[in-house]
């Protein structure tokens, strides 16, 4: 008997682990269990890692940007036209250090989520569009493949921090629509260069908002306004 | 077409402005940007920006204001500066203005706001507070100037943060280096007060340069994050200026620098050093090659060979076998060609086309024919039957040298036959050949060194050999026979072990040459009974010579005056060294009375290889033509064919 159950112990007990294994790589950063005491990423932590990377994808943004205007748009005085036409200025997002600091914790946390969210989707666009594009800047579309991908990774981390210090706080999907591929897409030249001016422009901004939100927050939060 | 009109006007224009007024030059500008303009449409932005501004320029004849810089140090507030108006004309310019607007989508339309603040950034400049300052919002300004603009520009107030510089800064002595030379000191400062570091607001990256005082090049460090910093290793007696600069972590741009900090650090010691310690490479150099030349030079010149082969081994003397270095020395070209030819490798070119053409081949040192019997009793007992051919017309390309009238020659060829009687007849003929040779001998005598050895025998061996001369013709019935050889065969077996043949005796009418047993080098006794120059001659020779070398020859000639052979010997030469040629062995025998052998011809002498009749005891008869090619054997060496190959090929 025992011969007929070892094979079967065996397989079970592979089964077991290798379900340990596959919950343990889920997410990329460990998991604390909301209101654990002692987890195993600190707040700290998270916070200096996400500060890591809200500055790289903001000096990623600006790079990309002046390459941008370099190669396509330089002199054309679009700046000038640019209008403050981001997506997600209908998000409410404090526009100096005033209201930064009047706005709650709860609150930044949540408006940093929504702006990431809101860039999810045109990222992902640009991405595709410029990969697209006939002899494809290779230094810009690298770049937005970067910045892709490590938004997406800074929202988790956000998430996750949300989920940290304002554990109750609900999943809340709150973010604002793009609605820019089809003027990536248009055929007059000029047209299409401003919505991609634009659209770079939106994006460098947005990465210094948050830059500049997550380290507040980390002041704030981590060293109690002591950094 | 369009492009050389431009460049004309454009000439025109550089040259006019030199002498016309302004205006007049503007005029030809404004042409000109219109015309660029057409044929470049793209132009059109920059350009006219420019022109613009050129335009003003010129007309108004002064300088427009324009924004200088729009900088926010704190990311709460900005200013904006620009330059004032530079007034040539006469007319008052009215108040230049600042409007600006802030590009929100959300307000609607735009509105020029005039700038709130004129006087707190200082002369010329627009100061907008925090509440009129928001960040991420892109503001457009523009200079407006008697209600005309003069300046626009547009802008996000975070791309234009240039932090105030870095305050307080002091430096505290590290430690100071055992020598008392070095010192490290830590700078420290403090962040520019307006800027909001605890509350994260900003955060600022420092850079830091010092240089010494009386240097004019700043040395940069590092942007740093921190607010102190570790200067190292700055000599104790020189003074040092160290200044900060901030900036904001995401931007480009620099604030100003700091206030400069006067390091001086304390002196403990009264000794300081001059300058620093460098190796001393160009003595280490300069040394390091005159010990080597002094010591190459030693061993050039010592006299201990061991160390100087060590160092310059000798080149290795060129060596060829069968060589004796003195021949070389000697400079006896003939002999050294002579042996070179035996032991080189062959030149079939030379007798490839001609089958008939073989060699003899001679072998010089071959140690095995030493062992062996003696070569002529071998002969001499198997070939005595031989017949002899009856020797007919001489053969005119034997190319012999002789001291000897072809006449006398000839007719001693046509009476060879005869028995004793025309011997007898023939030897008066031959004693004038004598007499000739003798006239050669008498050279010899004179010039020949070795005569010496047997003087007084000379003659009569001459005449002995004379003498016994018309035997060995009456005996075998050739036209001739070579006295010497008789002589010298007259105690063959007693002398030598093995006999070679060396000389030719007779040619043929047929063509084929008589070759008679050489003889070998003995006591100088026999050396006398032989031909006392060929006797003397081997004597200078190789021991075991089957065959004279025609080198060896040669060189028994004496320096004879003849002509003939001289010329006789070049085409033998000139052919292969390795053929004896009757005259010349006929010369060195001191043949007398061998008048039959026809000197004269110039012809080459063919190559015999086989032997056709074998005159015992004078010699072998060889055949020039008669026998096909041998074996590759017998062609492939060079030289003198052994009578043993020659056994191989005769049956």
């Amino acid at each position: 008997m025992n011969i007929e159950a070892s094979p079967w112990k065996g397989s079970l007990l592979l089964l077991l682990v290798s379900n340990l294994l596959l919950w343990q790589s889920v997410t990329p950063l460990p998991v604390c269990p909301g209101g654990a005491v002692r987890c195993q990423v600190t707040l700290r932590d998270l916070f200096d890692r996400a500060v890591v990377l809200s500055h790289y994808i903001h000096n990623l943004s600006s790079e990309m940007f002046s390459e941008f205007d370099k190669r396509y748009t330089q002199g054309r005085g679009f700046i000038s036209k640019a209008l403050n036409s981001c997506h997600t200025s209908s998000l409410a997002t404090p526009e100096d250090k005033e209201q930064a600091q009047q706005i709650s914790q709860k609150d930044f946390l949540s408006l940093i989520v929504s702006i990431l969210r809101s860039w999810n989707e045109p990222l992902y666009h640009l991405v595709t569009e410029v990969r697209g594009m006939q002899e494809a800047p290779e230094a810009i579309l690298s770049k937005a493949i970067e910045i892709e991908e490590q938004s997406k990774r800074l929202l988790e981390g956000m998430e996750l921090i949300l989920s940290q210090v304002h554990p109750e706080t609900r999943e809340n999907a709150v973010y604002s629509v793009w609605s820019g591929l089809p003027s990536l897409q248009m055929a007059d030249e000029e047209s299409r260069l401003f919505a991609y001016y634009n659209l770079l422009h939106c994006l460098r901004r947005d990465s210094h908002k948050i830059d500049n939100y997550l380290k507040l927050l980390k002041c704030r939060i981590v060293h109690d306004n002591n950094c | 077409m369009d492009l050389w009109q431009l460049l004309l006007t454009l000439a025109l224009a550089g040259s006019s402005d030199a002498f016309s007024g302004r205006e007049t030059t503007a005029a030809i500008l404004s042409r000109v940007s219109q015309s660029l303009l057409s044929v470049n449409p793209g132009l059109k932005t920059s350009f006219g920006v420019h022109e613009q501004n050129m335009q003003d320029s010129c007309v108004d004849s002064s300088k427009k204001p324009k924004f200088t810089k729009c900088r926010s140090p704190e990311l709460e507030t900005f200013s904006c500066h620009w330059t004032d108006a530079v007034h040539h004309g006469l007319k008052n310019p009215g108040p230049i203005q600042l409007f600006y607007t802030r590009r929100n989508a959300q307000e609607g339309t735009q509105e020029w706001k005039e700038c709130p603040d004129y006087v707190s950034a200082g002369e010329n400049s627009c100061y907008f507070n925090s509440s009129f300052t928001s960040i991420w919002i892109p503001y457009c300004i523009k200079l407006t100037s008697n209600g005309g603009t003069v300046d626009e520009k547009c802008f996000s107030v975070n791309q234009i943060v240039q932090p105030d510089p870095p305050i307080a800064l002091n430096w505290t002595l590290l430690n100071i280096s055992l020598t008392g030379v070095h010192a490290d000191i830590q700078v420290r400062w403090e962040a520019p007060p307006n800027a909001d570091i605890q509350k994260g607001w900003m955060v600022l990256e420092y850079e830091l340069q010092y240089k010494e005082v009386n240097e004019t090049q700043w040395k940069m460090m590092d942007p740093i994050l921190s607010t102190s910093v570790p200067l190292y290793s700055l000599r104790v007696d020189k003074e040092y200026e160290v200044r900060v600069r901030s900036k904001q972590r995401k931007s480009e741009n620099y604030g100003e620098f700091s206030e400069v900090l006067y390091v001086k650090l304390p002196q403990m010691s009264q000794f300081t050093c001059e300058e620093d310690f460098y190796f001393p490479w160009l003595l280490i150099i300069i040394f390091g090659i005159s010990g080597l030349t002094v010591m190459l030079f030693v061993f050039l010149f010592s006299k201990q060979q061991r160390i100087k082969m060590l160092i310059l081994p000798p080149v290795p003397v060129p060596k060829i076998k069968g060589i004796d270095p003195d021949l070389l020395k000697e400079g006896k070209l003939e002999e050294v060609n002579t042996i070179l030819a035996i032991h080189d490798s062959c030149k079939p070119e030379f007798h490839s086309d001609d089958s008939w053409v073989e060699f003899i081949e001679l072998d010089i040192e071959d140690p095995d024919e030493k062992t062996e019997g003696s070569d002529t009793d071998r002969l001499l007992s198997s070939d005595h039957e031989k017949s002899h051919s009856n020797l007919g017309v001489k053969d005119g390309d034997s190319g012999r040298t002789s001291c000897y009238e072809p006449d006398m020659l000839e007719t001693d060829f046509n009476a060879s036959d005869i028995h004793d009687g025309t011997s007898q007849v023939v030897q008066p003929q031959r004693l004038k050949g004598e007499a000739d040779l003798l006239c050669l001998d008498q050279k010899n005598q004179n010039n020949s060194p070795y005569h010496d050895a047997c003087p007084a025998i000379h003659q009569p061996s001459v005449i002995q050999a004379e003498k016994n001369k018309p035997q060995p013709l009456l005996t075998d019935g050739a036209e001739s026979t070579h006295q010497a050889a008789h002589i010298q065969l007259s105690n063959p077996s007693s002398l030598a072990n093995i006999d070679f043949y060396a000389q030719v005796s007779d040619i043929t009418p047929a063509g084929s040459v008589v070759l008679s047993p050489g003889q070998k080098n003995k006591a100088g006794v026999s050396q006398c009974d032989m031909h006392p120059e060929v006797s003397l001659c081997q004597a200078n020779f190789i021991m075991d010579n089957a065959y004279f070398c025609e080198a060896d020859a040669k060189k028994c000639i004496p320096v004879a005056p003849h002509i003939k052979v001289e010329s006789h010997t070049e085409p033998s030469f000139n052919q292969e060294d390795i053929y004896i040629t009757t005259e010349s062995l006929t010369t060195t025998s001191g043949r007398p009375g061998t008048a039959e052998h026809v000197p004269g011809s110039e012809m080459p002498v063919p190559d015999y290889t086989s032997i056709h009749i074998v005159q015992s005891p004078q010699g072998l008869i060889l055949n020039a033509t008669a026998l096909p090619l041998p074996d590759k054997e017998f062609l492939s060496s060079c030289g003198y064919v052994s009578t043993d190959q020659l056994n191989k090929i005769m049956p």
